[in-house]
């Protein structure tokens, strides 16, 4: 209980969880779970059907920063935290640091098998998606630690703000074939409805402080920001209403596609190269949401140069009653106005893209064999083809698009089933964040029951507070009692 | 079928003993939060002003120029409430050909009441500067947060003639540093 309270606090401390909670490395082509249909449409589908458990079929969550773990900033090693803060923070992190929260809920999913042609699968459903991701804003957070009393000549650059949070649903319809023995292919079509919408991530311009031409110092600041929002606007009228539960009532419509829409397009598929040896790949949510609705969008845009009220005379004479500091902050203001504005614009999904090389070995004993499987060992290639084989062993490839570029992360991993209940997935993953992030998952069936558990970054679990993220996913499925296809 | 719903229970449960159990935590103090300080030293020009000789010697202008200029940065909530102490600085360059005395008076929002005063004689072709403490071991700084208006005086020591040459005049040039409690 207590490691459990360790692992909340770090979540809501940080307020963060990282780009692996983005990342599904272990669900990744684990075909033993139906939910792997929607890391890859392409995927070769175990079973006749399978329909999640409402809500609970599908549940992911991680948690951390690529900069700082909790233990660096709340040890309690005696030393001041502000201390801590300067020297692990403001010092220590950079501006391609990030934090990131990516939360998944599957509110219904589906999936059959062709009853006139078999080689089809078709699959369908909803999920919940929360995807936040920040940069690290180091200029400005310096500035706003330090100050500039002590930076003169140092140009703090805006450059540094980028951020996007946004809450929608998606609704999602995916077709998968098996062309033959070797390819299978899959597509999904999804429609996003966008409930929230808030970024800035095109943001430009710097501030200085510099020796003065006239007075004894200038501050300049040259700003081309903008922050765009969908949904806030609505919400916030929602709360200052009356009507009870009408915030409630807002956020359901807009996520029953009464907000912002958008589409996308999943698009994967499978090839053995022989029987043993299988790659697959697949691409994820190529599309974007245009927000029309509820838009509230605030930009900041011009450059001052400001050495405090300028009285020269004799020309400053000629208004007598001139109010120069009124005059300085009108000058400001008109300079470098703030304003809003309700124009529609179109957000990009952060498109995801896996790969993977797999070979699969040690056949199962069949049954009269001192064995426990079916498998017609007669049909190379067939359906079952990856049932035969006890263990399976590969590498994959993960890259997600992100403000600052698309960010690449390499697995290896070692699949085994144990009986015909339970598989295994280890894997070890590396990227530019970590280079000791071990991960299992086990999936397993009883009956009409399937149930997986995936945790990731295991070798963190020695010291919590250390960790920089932590993640999970779990599930529950209905599948076929008699798997028969 | 039974048995494999125990099975499978049983290595759920292994496998949240392995996370549960098996993990462990530094202790972690988050009340730590609590003592963090936020306090960066801001800084900017305040007031520049240039008056050239000949207008001391202008029969409008008798010997002194005086005039109030609104400076309202300091009693703005968002520094008045946080400012924890700060130091002004004054240069001032005199290349006139007269003595003169400037004063520097703050005055609060009622105009009335100077809250405090700096005086600074200079004698033709010289500079000058200072630096006034506010907050702890210096002036108090209800001054500052207090002011809502400059007074300016320039006073004239000497006679109503120019011997300089015709740009000779008094600059006055100023800024403010100041430390200020963004989190407490």
């Amino acid at each position: 209980m207590k490691n459990f309270l360790v692992v909340v606090s770090i979540l809501f401390s940080l307020g963060c969880i990282k780009l692996y909670g983005q990342h599904k490395q272990i669900m990744y082509d684990f075909k033993e779970v139906p939910q792997s249909n929607l890391l890859n449409p392409g995927i070769e589908n175990m079973y006749k059907w399978y329909t999640g458990f409402p809500v609970l079929s599908g549940l992911s969550l991680g948690v951390g920063s690529s900069g700082i773990a909790a233990g660096d900033i709340f040890a309690d090693d005696g030393i001041d935290i502000t201390e801590k803060i300067r020297n692990q923070v403001i010092n220590g992190m950079k501006a391609k640091d990030e934090f990131s929260f990516t939360n998944q809920i599957e509110v219904f999913n589906i999936g059959f098998r062709g009853k006139n042609n078999s080689k089809n699968y078709y699959s369908f459903g909803a999920y919940n998606e929360f995807d936040f991701i920040t940069y690290w804003p180091k200029d400005l957070a310096i500035l706003g630690f330090e100050g500039n009393a002590g930076n003169i000549g140092r140009r703090f650059s805006l450059k540094h703000v980028k951020a996007r949070a946004e809450l929608l649903n998606v609704y999602h319809f995916g077709i998968n074939k098996k062309l033959n023995h070797k390819l299978t292919v899959g597509a999904r079509g999804k429609v996003y409805s966008s409930i929230i919408d808030v970024n800035s991530s095109h943001n430009k311009g710097y501030f200085i402080t510099n020796p003065g031409q006239n007075n004894i110092l200038e501050n300049t600041l040259v700003a081309d920001m903008q922050v765009r929002t969908s949904g806030i606007k609505e919400i916030e009228d929602s709360l200052d209403d009356s009507i009870e539960n009408n915030t409630q009532s807002v956020l359901i419509n807009r996520g029953l596609l009464g907000g912002n829409l958008g589409l996308g397009l999943d698009l994967g598929f499978t090839y053995h190269i022989d029987e043993q040896t299988v790659i697959t790949a697949s691409v994820l949510d190529l599309g974007f949401i245009y927000h029309n609705n509820a838009v509230q969008n605030y930009t900041l845009k011009g450059s001052a140069t400001v050495e405090g009220i300028e009285v020269i005379l004799p020309d400053a004479l000629i208004n007598p009653n001139e109010d120069f500091w009124q005059d300085l902050v009108d000058d400001i203001e008109e300079l470098i106005p703030f304003d809003d504005n309700n124009k529609s614009y179109i957000t990009f999904r952060p498109t995801k893209l896996y790969g993977s090389y797999r070979y699969n070995f040690e056949k199962r004993k069949p049954k009269g064999d001192g064995g426990d499987c079916n498998c017609n060992y007669m049909k190379p290639h067939s359906l079952r083809i990856n049932d035969v084989y006890l263990n399976a062993i590969g590498g994959q490839v993960y890259v997600i698009n992100r403000p600052r570029g698309p960010q690449v992360s390499l697995t290896g991993f070692y699949q085994r089933k144990l009986g015909n209940f339970l598989t295994a997935k280890a894997t070890y993953t590396v990227n530019k964040f970590s280079f000791s992030n071990v991960g299992l998952g086990i999936s397993m069936k009883a009956g009409y029951l399937n149930m997986y558990l995936m945790a990731d970054n295991l070798l963190a679990y020695q010291n919590l507070a250390n960790s920089q993220y932590a993640s999970f996913q779990f599930g529950l499925n209905i599948l076929p009692w008699n798997n028969k296809r | 079928m039974i048995s494999s719903i125990v099975k499978n229970k049983v290595c759920i449960l292994l496998f949240s003993l392995f996370l549960g159990l098996f993990s462990c935590s530094d202790k972690l103090d988050f009340d730590q939060a609590d003592d963090f300080k936020v306090t960066p030293s801001l800084a900017s020009s305040i007031i520049f002003i240039e008056v050239p000789e000949f207008f001391f010697n202008a029969p409008f202008s008798s010997t002194s120029y005086a005039n109030d200029f609104a400076f309202e940065a300091f009693n703005e909530d968002l520094f008045s409430r946080r400012v924890l102490s700060g130091i002004i600085t004054y240069e001032i360059e005199n290349t006139t050909s007269k003595p003169l005395t400037i004063t520097f008076e703050f005055i609060d929002e009622t105009g009335m009441v100077p809250l405090d005063k700096e005086e600074f004689v200079i004698a033709p072709g010289a500079t000058f500067k200072r630096e006034s403490v506010y907050g702890p071991g210096g002036k108090s700084l209800d001054i500052i947060v207090n002011t809502a208006n400059i007074r300016l005086t320039a006073e004239n020591r000497g006679d109503d003639t120019s011997v300089n040459l015709p740009d000779s005049k008094i600059v006055l040039k100023s800024k403010a540093e100041f430390k200020v409690e963004l989190k407490k």
